[in-house]
């Protein structure tokens, strides 16, 4: 029986896969398992190659795991353009489909024997119960069922709701071809065991991806404007809030460009509405000048980040962790802005809530970096009752503050209560311009220095907020664990791989990544000899980010991939085992290891 | 920065629109002119202060905000249409306007006039052309004329000028119109039916840079060059005698209205305030949303 399974399924565009993954994931969560799904494609707008990577897991995971427990190629050619994405090891099972007519012992993987290779007449299947070959990933699904030996139901029922407004004799054709599928599975057992044990607890879950949960998270937060431009992997936000927002009163608007898009979202928020952009690293860039204005005019806004392969156009389609200095240090000037970070699709919903209490609270803009790992992926999900959810709201002036009102009046916390037009009484400047209380420009040195200080000052209280960080592990540790992002559920897992290796590690996962609390990191450190910063991002932004508030001990080494690269849980503890041989032999850090 | 309690609507004067910041423009400045026009048009229209939102970009005329009492963003160079458009959308009922200069609007500004123009969001953009960029002291500008000797074309321009005029018709603006400080009563005509019209309207002032324009751009050379349209037997229901009109800017100095749409396109807020009334808007708890994650079985 296993407890965690990976599959991953490849073959041409029109071949269904992705919608069997969709169908597996879900079906699977409906039983009450857990599961991460991930998609990859061609560059092609229409047909190429297309795959899917589904883990399943009886515990929650929180990565897309390592090599494949089952690939299925429906033919090798795009199989193998996924390269490194479906790896193929000595444990795997390996199905194909017959029709490409290769002898299973020559199927085109090199150097890797895995422990079993099937040929399946897929294909055939498809055309003899569905009538063509696009009932192909029908047939699949049947196969899954079989040999993993869960979700035959509501699989059956995913297929009927998929189908339902078809007429009957396609549902019916559909049904055979999923019994076929099954069928075969029973007849043809594999040698290796695929079953799935029972999942830990039953009950439904709810299936998520990190962008569509954003947008829904935002609404729920009170949300009432987005603005934004169309870029990869972000896209998806804008989507869903153009279809859902206007039911809740919202507006959203398609801007003509990245810098419209945060314009119109200041000019909302300078309105007294919470209102929220999206982009990727390029729409980054663009807004710096704008998110500036934000800053020094103390306006509050969620502007989304969801990471891709930089720099400049980069790699659209996949992950990477290289926007954090940029997030930190855009601003030209002396600003600080949050930066928040969340490790997983499930987690977007707490961080981007986060993100509007501390843009209202603090008036100030915040900066969400997601990835497109976490935003696009879909992962099974705890239900989530938005119902009895807290919100803040950005603190307004009272009758009395109005009586003479003060815009950027110095008061002890740093922030100023806040009018908007149509409030009376409550008419200011807001500007770009250095100003002084009252918003009236100034160029004056001891005046800027002041509203400089009362800035920055501001943000304080965020760096005593531990509720942002994962600490995990025996505190007297020596070795440390650090990573962020989607990374972050990697290393988690490694954590607890190491620990039950006898390993003294602890993990420490910032969720807020800016500004660095000096304090919780130094707390963290003082029993660290040696340790590891993981990210996926070439210079090791984090680890160099530390490096500029804190204290990092000297014995703190790197394991920094660009995007497009793996990291995979066993890598990590790997390191963590050479860190510590390395730590008991009393060895130094190398200059080269950071 | 003074605030004023609501009066009733007759008893705005232009005094009520004043601020007390004094203004940084050089004596004789055009943009004087512009503001008690301003000034005008809004006494005549009776909003309270705390009702309108003023944005600007960066420039001189950029300044104009902060010389009212009403809210203002002075924000970055060539954005406030942006800014302005979010602030209407996430506030229909505001009155807003928006300034700027030649530069600010149709050099690093030129690529958002067109959207908000197709927007047709409900706001009044005030454009303070005189051809020069005179915060910075002296660089040529997207109106220029061909040739000019600036301080950063040493030996001359070799561009040809926009034409805001044709510009703002070609991409569809329904109200367009033109004024100068040197007929301070038509100026503030036009701005108050600007601000009247429903939809996005375009007044283009000529108003004089008394440093760094020029002796044929100055005040008493436009009284002398401007034709008021409603002399000249204008029909300003076409958009086409409009453009004929627009071609001559630079040659000849019209003033009024060239071009004002009769039935008006729906505008951006007013099809979403209908939009959220067909949706329900209002008549579900935000909590909801997150129904569309739940699996069914």
């Amino acid at each position: 029986m296993n407890t965690d399974l990976v599959i991953g399924m490849a073959g041409s565009g029109g071949d269904g896969i992705v919608s069997a993954g969709e169908s597996l994931l879900t079906a699977a969560a409906i039983e009450g398992y857990h599961g991460v799904l991930t998609k990859s494609f061609g560059p092609q707008i229409r047909g190429g190659e297309s795959s899917f990577r589904l883990r399943l897991s009886t515990n929650k995971v929180l990565n897309t795991g390592g090599t494949l427990d089952i690939a299925v190629a429906l033919n090798w050619d795009d199989f193998l353009r996924f390269g490194g994405e479906l790896p193929v090891s000595g444990h795997t099972t390996v199905v194909y489909d017959s029709i490409t007519k290769v002898p299973t012992d020559k199927i085109p993987l090199v150097g890797v024997q895995p422990a079993e290779v099937i040929a399946v007449p897929i294909e055939q299947m498809a055309r003899e119960t569905g009538g063509s070959e696009r009932a192909k990933n029908t047939v699949v699904l049947g196969l899954m069922a079989g040999w993993l030996g869960i979700a035959r139901e509501p699989m059956m029922a995913g297929i009927r709701k998929r189908l339902a407004k078809k007429e009957a004799e396609i549902i019916d054709k559909a049904v055979k071809a999923f019994h076929a599928g099954f069928e075969y599975a029973e007849a043809h057992p594999l040698t290796s065991d695929r079953k799935m044990a029972p999942p830990a607890e039953s009950g439904s879950k709810f299936v998520v991806d990190g962008n569509d949960l954003c947008a829904a998270a935002a609404i729920v937060a009170g949300c009432d404007f987005f603005a934004g431009y169309p870029i990869t992997p972000s896209t998806e936000i804008m989507q869903f809030l153009t279809r859902e927002i206007w039911k809740y009163g919202g507006t959203v608007l398609q801007a003509e460009d990245e810098i419209a898009g945060i314009g119109a979202v200041v000019g909302a928020s300078f309105a007294g509405k919470k209102a929220m952009t999206a982009t990727s690293g390029p729409g980054m860039s663009l807004k710096t000048e704008i998110l500036g204005l934000a800053s020094i005019a103390e306006l509050p806004l969620v502007c989304v980040n969801v990471q891709r392969g930089g720099p400049s156009t980069g790699i659209p389609t996949k992950s990477e962790q290289s926007d954090l200095l940029q997030a930190a240090f855009s601003a030209h000037g002396d600003v600080i802005r949050p930066v928040l970070a969340p490790v997983s699709a499930e987690d977007m919903y707490g961080i981007t809530i986060e993100a509007f209490n501390i843009a209202e609270q603090y008036q100030s803009p915040v900066i969400i970096l997601s990835d497109q790992e976490v935003g696009q992926r879909k992962e099974t999900a705890d239900p989530i009752d938005a119902s009895t959810q807290q919100v803040i709201d950005r603190r307004r002036p009272g009758a009395q503050e109005l009586e003479k009102y003060v815009r950027f009046r110095f008061t002890e916390s740093g922030i100023s209560p806040i009018s908007h037009p149509g409030m009376a009484r409550g008419n200011y400047l807001a500007s770009g311009i250095e100003h002084n209380e009252a918003g009236a420009p100034t160029a004056n040195g001891e005046m800027h220095a002041r509203m400089n200080e009362k800035r920055l000052r501001k943000f304080r209280p965020l760096l005593d907020r531990r509720d942002l960080f994962i600490i995990d592990g025996p505190p007297d540790a020596p070795i440390a664990l650090i990573s962020w992002g989607s990374v972050a559920g990697v290393a988690i897992e490694a954590l607890h791989i190491a620990q039950r290796q006898g390993l003294k590690v602890k993990l420490l996962v910032p969720k807020l990544m800016f500004p660095v609390s000096e304090a919780i990191y130094a707390d963290f450190f003082l029993s660290v000899k040696r340790g590891l910063v993981v990210e996926q991002n070439h210079q090791a932004q984090l680890f160099r980010l530390m490096r500029m508030y804190v204290d990092v001990p000297h014995g703190i080494q790197t394991l920094a991939k660009s995007g497009s690269n793996p990291i995979t849980p066993l890598e990590v503890v790997d390191r963590l085992r050479q860190i510590t041989l390395a730590l008991q032999q009393g060895k130094d850090r190398e200059p080269s290891e950071v | 920065m003074s605030t004023l309690a609501t009066k009733p609507i007759q008893d705005y004067t232009a005094r009520d629109y004043r601020s007390d910041l004094k203004p940084i423009w050089c004596p004789g400045c055009g943009d004087f002119g512009v503001v008690q026009a301003i000034y005008r048009a809004l006494a005549n229209i009776g909003r309270p202060p705390h009702e309108i939102a003023f944005v600007s970009g960066i420039g001189c005329s950029s300044r104009i905000p902060g010389y009212t009492t009403a809210y203002g963003f002075n924000s970055v160079h060539g954005r406030a249409l942006p800014i302005a458009q979010g602030i209407k959308l996430a506030n229909p009922n505001l009155l807003v306007l928006v300034a700027g200069g030649d530069g600010d609007g149709f050099s690093i500004g030129g690529g958002h006039v067109a959207h908000a123009i197709r927007r047709n969001i409900d706001l009044t953009y005030i454009v303070m052309d005189n051809q020069i960029y005179g915060l910075t002291k002296g660089q040529l500008s997207p109106t220029s004329r061909r040739g000019l000797i600036s301080v950063t074309s040493a030996h001359g321009s070799m561009e040809a000028p926009v034409n805001p005029l044709l510009y703002v018709l070609g991409y569809g603006a329904e109200f367009v119109a033109q004024g100068t400080p040197a007929d301070m009563s038509g100026l503030a005509k036009v701005i108050e039916e600007g601000i009247r019209f429903p939809g996005f309207a375009f007044i283009n002032v000529q108003s004089p840079c008394v440093t760094y324009g020029l002796e044929d751009q100055q005040l008493k050379a436009q009284k002398a060059l401007m034709q008021p349209l409603e002399s000249l037997n204008h029909d300003s229901s076409s958009s086409l005698a409009a453009m004929e009109l627009a071609q001559q800017y630079g040659e000849k100095l019209y003033t009024g209205v060239l071009y004002r749409q009769g039935t008006p396109s729906p505008t951006f807020e007013g099809s979403a305030r209908a939009r959220h009334q067909a949706l329900g808007a209002g008549t579900r708890p935000r909590a909801q949303v997150m129904d569309l994650f739940k699996l069914k079985k």
